[in-house]
């Protein structure tokens, strides 16, 4: 065995660990430790000359471990891994000691601090020994990228993505892209047409010579891992044969079998056959099999659309026959941009959603300010009447400990937008019952203000009840908001001809189920989880895996455009380095001693280890581009067969007795 | 102390070099590596690293298969065992099993001052008492029970089942509130200085205690007790494994087995059969349960093979496929049941039955019992 | 209890959060008792029962497993399988007779620098009334 010669570097980093710990002392006591050969103090270890005396006693005294005592190793353990490796070491020969942040800064008793810095010292020196040369590997990357769902998050990640000459896979569950952003009328504060400024990207989208575009699809199965994903993806049966389908919508006109269309939030029918809105991508039809009189009966009742399509796009083969398709796609990175469902309000009784007519969601409202729409535009009642006074209340289903803990980030704007078209189509009188207004964006507290000045009534309040139990002339016929107004500090009650409610985002219902699929954990409000809150906000604790817009919290259109451009610069950064870096510090089995027992199989949460059989035996065989190197796989074999590298038993035990011995 | 030093001490010169010692031996069936003989030769050719810093001399069983067939009476468990001692002193102790948890908890119970929590789970069921000069030794089982819950065994289920079935037999044995680990893993693994001090801790606290008779379910703490105390520590006392006292008590004492239909057989530990030659009294105890058929594997009592590990060190692929055989040959007699009477050997056994990834299992999933638990079964009302 | 007794404590810390919250009370300035020795691992679920024995073995009054929060693993999951290593532990260091409260298992984020210098001062307190490790005597008496 190799002599281990260590060389120990005590930094003063100024008077900020040498004005706490007696680093002369402590130099000297490095010296005397086993296997020592130098051991040096200086002011700034981190600087040029100080990264220099490692590197030249690397060569002239033939170290081969280093250890450096200075600040947290989350600072500096990336510079002197590289000074160690420029000396001509392998980087994973060195071990850091941490005497500042968890020294230094934290005690002021300069003798104990100075005993605390031998007891560090000490364990990394007695760790570095056990220390082995490792390799990190670069595998190939595809650069073909997944993008799940063809709201504006994938849309716009996937023509990012796409205009660098990338592959992009962009898969949606409906029969159209657009997502909820195609639902919208306008979008605040701007009151730009939503459609206006949304169908021209999904014009891109749809045309795009980079984009495969996988709509009425899901992902089933995702396997492997960064840079080589194996994807199938269930390509759901329309119906009608695609090639042939020009979206004359000649079959929708005549089909007889109707139902909510989905689009119009219900309040509107679609049928049976049907191209979802105008504007969808890509504008063909597909045929709701379950309403499908044709198909339900098996040919024998129905087929009016087979006998008016003239492109032959509807056959009794494309009813009777077509099936689901399997996929199978490889790609390198993954962008999950799932987006949100809608709070359903009916589950808070009190406030009559399903019960009065005229109580709407946000989605609903939209709809009918559109000029697509069902009303074409005109703000009217359920039975038609015009609309003369309007109440908009907030944060139904938000900030609400029953409900949703968050706040949905985008109501009080679109709640203000409400108020503005209320005022500007219907002329009509608005109350706004709001808890706190929360204004946060570009151009967001203007149009607050704006409003104030249009002379909608701010309500502080959360309201209480929506009733149609009239007290008083004034009230009959109308839907009663009652609530307190807080800055009066008396209850009121305002009678309205409708109510929106603004209702909350919340993770798709479907969320759990898709995170299993990507390996994309969740926060306790159901939604996605980054990798880091602050500093790792599109990336997944699954490397290659990203997440945009909707699906990783609430967020307005502005905020899931710049996500989605974020995740596209993960995907496009990963495209152009070209291979994915493995992590070397890794698990590693001995296979003299697996008995394939599976527990490591069992316990991992990145499913790295898979028990195979190998020259007749099972053993344990780790996934090196799956692993993370957490370690719970060796804390559950039984025989020691699994080690982590650069955390084995050996150096950690090492570690443990050094810091016993004084 | 050198390699010459237990050559001279345990005398493996006379070696003929004959080999019959591998050729027998239960872990060099399955692994090339591990050979008896070759290891006699590299010591007696001086080639001491390769005797002492080889891992592998952990993967010795100490099973005693080797030594009763050697013509030259090598005893070559006893020049294993001293030799480890070196390896030990040279920082190599082989690959500990279950992250060397058992080792630690061993020398942590060579501590004086230690007050053990290690008979909560007396319960009111069960008769004790402090006068009696008949000791029930639990040894490791409040600790195996947390440790292999995840193999399925519960190693006090047999120590209850004991204290039930000498209850049941009439006698309320004393239990010690402050045992300590019989000491066997850490003599076997050559941990000397660890065996020591256990072996003085219990042996003080069993004078004081004026104790006449200890019985054991643990073949492994009897045959420390019988075989290896002696020679460090001044103990008077009888001592039994659990199938000799109840084999003797058979037809007397009013013993009473109700019927257990059951097709068994028997797995012989190492310790209690070859190191101390009780193969009959389990037998008889099996016998004497109206309804138990009794089959016996194709290895069986002197030819019995290993459960595959041994002291918890070097559980490797090989011991494993030496274990997955012998389940396989239990599974072979047709038995439903396969009856041990050594808490180490179920761990094994357990541990290979509970392995994950049914689909691609070749380890017959048997019912796996104790002789302790099948007696005190068939005693209750 | 002793006079003057200082415990040792032996901190297994995880490196996503609880060794960046020491970082942060060091950046912070907080001061807690020096007799805590950090080890860093990568996840608290890496903490293997062995390097707690080890410890006690040689002789430290006290020792902290602590890593993220169940919800900010870095690998999903590891403080759930901390949890089930800990409380196993805890059984046999009972049977042992060792305090329960010389093991501590807490879960602080990489924002709790705050956190982390209480439980330090918490432990310290707690230890310094319990005395020294039981296992102490082994090692003085092998030194």
């Amino acid at each position: 065995m190799e002599e281990i010669r260590t060389g120990v570097y005590i930094c003063h980093c100024g008077l900020t660990i040498a004005g706490v710990v007696n680093v002369e002392e402590l130099t000297e006591y490095a010296e005397s430790l086993p296997n020592v050969v130098v051991s040096r103090e200086y002011r700034y270890m981190c600087s040029d000359p100080g990264q220099d005396l490692i590197k030249k006693d690397i060569k002239e005294l033939g170290l081969n471990r280093v250890v450096v005592a200075s600040c947290s190793p989350r600072m500096h353990e990336p510079t002197f891994r590289k000074t160690v490796e420029d000396g001509g070491l392998n980087p994973y020969l060195y071990e850091h000691a941490n005497i500042r942040e968890h020294c230094s800064w934290v005690h002021d008793d300069k003798e104990l601090a100075t005993k605390k810095s031998k007891d560090l010292v000490r364990a990394a020196v007695k760790r570095v020994f056990h220390h082995e040369s490792l390799v990190t590997r670069e595998i190939p990357l595809n650069p073909n990228v997944l993008v799940i769902g063809g709201g504006i998050a994938g849309m716009q990640a996937a023509l990012d993505i796409a205009d660098g000459h990338n592959k992009v896979y962009l898969v949606e569950r409906d029969p159209s892209i657009g997502g909820h952003m195609a639902q919208l009328d306008r979008t605040f504060p701007t009151l730009d047409c939503s459609e206006c400024i949304l169908t021209p990207k999904m014009g891109d989208v749809g045309h795009h010579p980079f984009i495969e575009l996988l709509t009425y699809s899901e992902v089933e199965e995702v396997s492997g891992s960064i840079g080589d994903f194996k994807v199938k993806v269930r390509k759901k049966a329309r119906h009608i044969d695609e090639s042939k389908c020009i979206g004359c919508n000649l079959c929708e006109e005549k089909c007889p079998w109707k139902t909510d269309s989905e689009f119009e939030a219900g309040m509107a029918k679609r049928k049976a056959v049907y191209i979802p809105f105008a504007q969808a991508i890509p504008n063909i039809a597909v045929v709701d099999a379950d309403l499908c009189a044709y198909i339900q009966s098996d040919g024998k009742k129905c087929g009016a659309c087979i006998k008016l399509c003239d492109a032959g796009a509807i056959t009794p083969e494309t009813l009777l026959k077509q099936t689901d398709e399997i996929v199978e796609l490889e790609v390198g990175t993954i962008i999950v941009a799932t987006g949100y469902d809608q709070f359903d309000p009916s589950v808070i009784p009190q406030y009559g959603y399903k019960k009065y007519d005229n109580v709407l969601t946000g989605l609903e409202f939209e709809r009918i300010t559109c000029a697509a729409g069902p009303t074409e535009g005109k703000i009217v009642t359920k039975d038609g009447r015009p609309v003369e006074s309007i109440g908009i209340v907030h944060c139904v289903g938000s900030r609400d400990e029953n409900y949703h803990e968050y706040c949905s980030r985008v109501c009080c704007m679109y709640g203000l937008k409400y108020a503005h078209l209320s005022k500007e189509m219907a002329n009509a009188d608005v109350y706004e019952f709001y808890i706190d207004m929360r204004c946060f964006g570009e151009g967001y507290e203007e149009f607050y203000k704006r409003l104030s000045e249009e002379g909608v009534n701010f309500v502080r309040g959360k309201v209480a009840r929506i009733t149609d139990e009239a007290q008083t002339d004034e009230e009959q016929g109308k839907l009663i908001v009652v609530s307190e107004d807080t800055l009066l500090g008396k209850m009121i009650r305002v009678p309205v001809d409708m109510v929106i409610l603004c209702s909350a985002l919340e993770a798709r219902s479907d969320a759990e189920n898709v995170g299993k699929v990507f390996n994309i954990n969740r926060r306790a409000d159901g939604f996605f989880l980054e990798r880091h809150v602050k500093l790792d906000p599109v990336a997944t604790p699954t490397d290659g895996v990203y997440i945009a817009g909707c699906c990783e919290a609430p967020r307005d259109i502005p905020d899931t455009v710049a996500q989605a451009e974020a995740a596209a610069g993960k995907a496009l950064s990963l495209i152009s380095k070209g291979t994915v870096t493995l992590e070397a510090a890794i698990s590693t089995v001995d296979e003299a001693i697996c008995h394939g027992c599976g527990r490591c199989e069992e316990i991992c949460a990145f499913s790295a280890p898979n028990v195979v059989t190998k020259n007749g035996t099972l053993v344990s065989s780790v996934n090196e581009a799956l692993c993370k190197g957490c370690g719970s796989c060796a804390v559950v074999c039984p025989t020691g067969a699994i080690a982590i590298k650069h955390f084995t038993q050996d150096e950690i035990l090492a570690q443990v007795s050094a810091l016993t011995e004084a | 102390m050198n390699l010459e030093d237990i050559i001279q001490k345990t005398k493996p010169y006379y070696c003929l070099e004959c080999g019959k010692c591998t050729s027998i031996c239960p872990v060099s069936r399955y692994d090339p590596g591990f050979t008896p003989r070759g290891m006699i030769e590299n010591a007696l050719l001086g080639f001491d690293d390769e005797v002492v810093l080889n891992r592998k001399l952990f993967s010795c069983l100490t099973c005693y298969t080797c030594q009763p067939e050697c013509p030259s009476d090598v005893d070559f468990p006893v020049f294993v065992r001293e030799a480890r001692g070196l390896a030990q002193d040279n920082g190599q102790s082989g690959v500990c099993a279950h992250s060397g948890q058992l080792q630690s908890l061993a020398r942590l119970m060579t501590n004086p001052d230690i007050k053990q929590n290690r008979l909560e789970w007396l319960s009111g069921e069960h008769r004790v008492s402090d006068d009696s000069d008949v000791l029930l030794w639990v040894g490791c089982a409040p600790y195996f029970e947390p440790i292999f819950r995840d193999v399925e065994f519960s190693a006090l289920g047999v120590i209850k089942s004991t204290l039930k079935t000498m209850n049941s037999l009439g006698v309320e044995p004393r239990l010690l509130p402050n045992e300590r680990c019989c000491g066997h893993d850490a003599l076997w693994t050559g941990d000397f200085e660890t065996f020591r001090k256990l072996a003085e801790h219990n042996a003080a606290q069993i004078r004081e205690a004026g104790v006449k008779k200890i019985v054991f379910s643990c073949p492994e703490g009897y045959r420390t007790f019988k075989m290896d105390y002696p020679a460090h520590v001044k103990l008077d006392c009888e001592v039994q494994h659990f199938s000799e006292f109840v084999a003797e008590r058979i037809g007397k004492n009013g013993l009473k087995l109700k019927e257990t239909k059951k097709k068994v057989t028997y797995q012989d530990p190492c310790r209690l059969g070859r190191h101390l030659g009780v193969y009959d009294a389990p037998r008889k105890v099996l016998e004497s349960i109206p309804g138990i058929e009794l089959v016996e594997m194709r290895h069986a009592g002197p030819d019995s093979i290993c459960c595959g590990t041994s002291a918890f060190t070097n559980c490797d692929s090989h011991s494993n496929l030496l274990r997955s055989e012998r389940l396989k040959e239990a599974a072979a007699t047709g038995a439903e049941t396969l009856i041990t009477a050594c808490p180490k050997c179920q761990t094994h056994f357990r541990c290979a039955t509970t392995d994950r990834g049914e689909e691609r299992r070749s380890t017959p999933r048997l019912e796996i019992m104790d002789l302790a638990n099948l007696v005190a079964n068939a005693t209750g009302e | 209890m002793m006079a003057g007794f200082e415990p040792q404590i032996i901190a297994f810390c995880c490196n996503w959060c609880t060794y960046a919250a020491a970082d942060l009370a060091g950046t912070s300035r907080m001061h807690y008792p020096p007799n805590v020795r950090i080890v860093r691992v990568m996840c608290s679920g890496m903490v293997d029962p062995i390097y707690v024995l080890k410890a006690f073995e040689g002789g430290v009054d006290g020792i902290l497993v602590a890593g993220c929060h169940l919800t900010d693993c870095h690998y999903i999951d590891g403080p759930v399988k901390c949890d089930e290593t800990v409380n196993k532990l805890r059984e046999v260091l009972h049977v042992l007779g060792l305090e329960d409260k010389r093991l501590r298992r807490e879960m602080v984020a990489a924002s709790e620098g705050v956190l982390f210098a209480q439980v330090i001062n918490e432990m310290v307190e707690d230890l310094k009334k319990l005395g020294p490790s039981p296992f102490k005597a082994k090692t003085e008496a092998l030194a």
